[in-house]
């Protein structure tokens, strides 16, 4: 699809899933789309995950037989899938198109200036349980499509996972909905290497 | 540090992919046409890995490369060795002998090895993460497990051969014996073909990898005498050259397009 | 150091977080408490998950080591799991 089309497919509601790494989606992405990491094994699985079936998409990857491989992945998983942007981010600019950016963090500058942040925690409960950073609220990332309207859009909000595999996807839903989102990359695992602390009771919402 | 073998039976031909999941990034080496960039790019995806780097040991003569299609997909390099200047009809990106491409933790060590290939360059590899010194070489067409890669598939034009048979054979025996050889013991071979591949001779193991040590000790064509030997012991080892080996060197040289390699099949 | 022997194996290699973990779960269905599942996987995330997932779940971590590239990880059905 065309960059034109492709923002006239947003406009009509579709949504636009890029599958590029987190660092290229963060620096700058089709504004609204979500993001997901690709591969063949289990992108169908985690996509249903987090993202309702209804959902018309357009894929955004590169380079181009990566987003071919993955509008069929997604089309066998009963998605409908409208096509994907042919050219990548460099056609959507060239067409004049707008870029969106995500501010991505690393647990040290997390763990430096936490008291800015509201730390969203999107793992599943039992990981939450056994140890979160503190202060941090869990909302599990298959719960977040439908939740996302619970988030305050008034603070910065630094969503964390296990590594970045499941906060870039939130963090981008977030963002899409008008939250001041943050992607910490390395995630917990990253924090619990460095040492720092973690607290296992929940956040009361 | 993520490091795959492909091995392609129908020409028992193995080409790789190196990464380094840290840095999300990773170099493909001697890629197959039959199995295509597609198929290089997919893979590396399903690890979390971009392809910055697509290096060849050799211009191949048995197997149609991908390797500019894969670099031109992915904007990567397209690595040669420098001695390739001249021969390829198309740019690419020069390694000299010392050289080095680094991916996040791993580099990789362009090691010149003439021989098989006026141009032929072995790329020892390097884990900083685990140690500084050699893991792994992959040895191309030069050092083949149990075996050597053959010196005569020439194409006939002595600008493009650059060396005869005879001083292809010599100059293979010193390059592994000088530069393969003086490498630590323990380093792994990894090698573009196996078994029944017909780019070297009839002792070549079905087995796809060894190290150092084992081939010093039991390589027979490395145990000859000296160069002329050597040469005389590939000459009376070799097997039928690969099918269409000069249309394939050709194509690969850049020399005829794609539309000229029509009825070349695995 | 005894050899734990699995009654199941569950190969998670190459899925992203959180599916070894959700597969993991429901493979764990299929056996009856006492027997051991052996789980091999490839992301890191893993690694903090499974803990977290056995203890929460009531099921036992006998114990985890990396072989190469691959996690394996041996998990014992708890009696109320």
């Amino acid at each position: 699809m065309t960059p034109q089309e492709v923002r006239e497919a947003v406009e009509a509601g579709a949504l636009v899933l890029d599958l590029r790494p987190p660092r290229p989606f963060a620096a700058g992405h089709v504004p609204g789309a979500v993001t997901m990491q690709f591969n063949r094994a289990d992108l169908a699985d985690r996509a249903e995950l987090v993202l309702p079936k209804e959902l018309r998409l357009v894929v955004h990857a590169e380079p181009a037989p990566i987003a071919t491989t993955a509008v069929e992945i997604l089309r066998g998983a009963g998605y409908e899938v409208l096509g994907h942007l042919e050219g990548g981010l460099a056609a959507w600019r060239d067409g004049g198109e707008p870029v969106a950016e995500l501010p991505l963090l690393d647990v040290d500058e997390l763990h430096d200036h936490a008291g800015e942040y509201l730390v969203l925690d999107v793992r599943e409960g039992f990981e939450y349980r056994h140890g979160h950073v503190a202060g941090a609220r869990l909302l599990p990332s298959g719960e977040a499509w439908d939740r996302v309207d619970e988030v305050p859009v008034d603070r910065p909000v630094a969503v964390i996972c296990g590594d970045q595999t499941r906060s870039a996807a939130v963090a981008s839903m977030l963002l899409r909905a008008g939250r001041d989102a943050r992607l910490v990359m390395g995630g917990m695992v990253d924090w619990l290497e460095r040492g720092f602390p973690t607290e296992k009771q929940a956040v009361a919402t | 540090m993520i490091f795959k073998q492909f091995r392609y039976e129908p020409l028992s031909a193995a080409s790789y992919l190196v990464g380094c999941a840290r840095a999300r990034e990773a170099v493909v080496v001697d890629p197959v046409a039959d199995l295509g960039a597609d198929y290089y790019v997919l893979e590396a995806a399903d690890q979390g890995l971009d392809v910055v780097g697509v290096a060849e040991t050799h211009i191949h003569a048995d197997f149609v490369s991908c390797a500019r299609e894969l670099a031109e997909m992915t904007g990567a390099p397209h690595h040669l060795g420098a001695a390739a200047e001249g021969l390829v009809r198309y740019p690419f990106s020069p390694l000299a002998d010392g050289d080095s491409i680094r991916i996040g933790q791993i580099e990789l060590q362009a090691l010149a090895t003439p021989g098989h290939t006026p141009e032929h360059t072995a790329f020892v590899v390097v884990d900083h993460a685990r140690a500084d010194e050699p893991w792994a070489v992959l040895t191309g067409d030069s050092l083949f497990v149990g075996d050597v890669g053959r010196p005569d598939l020439l194409v006939g034009d002595a600008q493009l051969d650059v060396m005869d048979e005879t001083t292809r054979a010599e100059t293979q025996f010193r390059s592994i014996r000088e530069k393969l050889f003086t490498l630590p013991d323990h380093v792994e071979v990894f090698p573009n073909h196996y078994g029944g591949s017909t780019c070297g001779g009839v002792n070549m193991s079905g087995k796809a990898s060894s190290t150092i040590y084992f081939e010093k000790r039991h390589n027979l064509a490395l145990a000859q005498p000296d160069a002329a030997a050597f040469a005389a012991f590939v000459r009376e080892t070799a097997k039928p050259f690969p099918d269409d080996y000069s249309r394939i060197k050709s194509y690969n040289l850049g020399l005829i397009g794609r539309e000229e390699l029509e009825g070349v099949g695995a | 150091m005894t050899e734990i022997r699995e009654d199941h194996v569950l190969d998670a290699r190459g899925l992203l977080c959180p599916m070894p973990v959700v597969k993991a779960a429901k493979a764990m269905k299929e056996l009856d408490p006492g027997q051991v599942l052996k789980i091999l996987a490839t992301d890191r995330g893993s690694i903090a998950d499974m803990p977290a997932w056995a203890e929460d779940t009531g099921n036992e971590l006998l114990e985890w080591h990396e072989d190469g590239d691959d996690l394996v990880y041996l998990v014992r059905k708890g009696d109320d799991a």
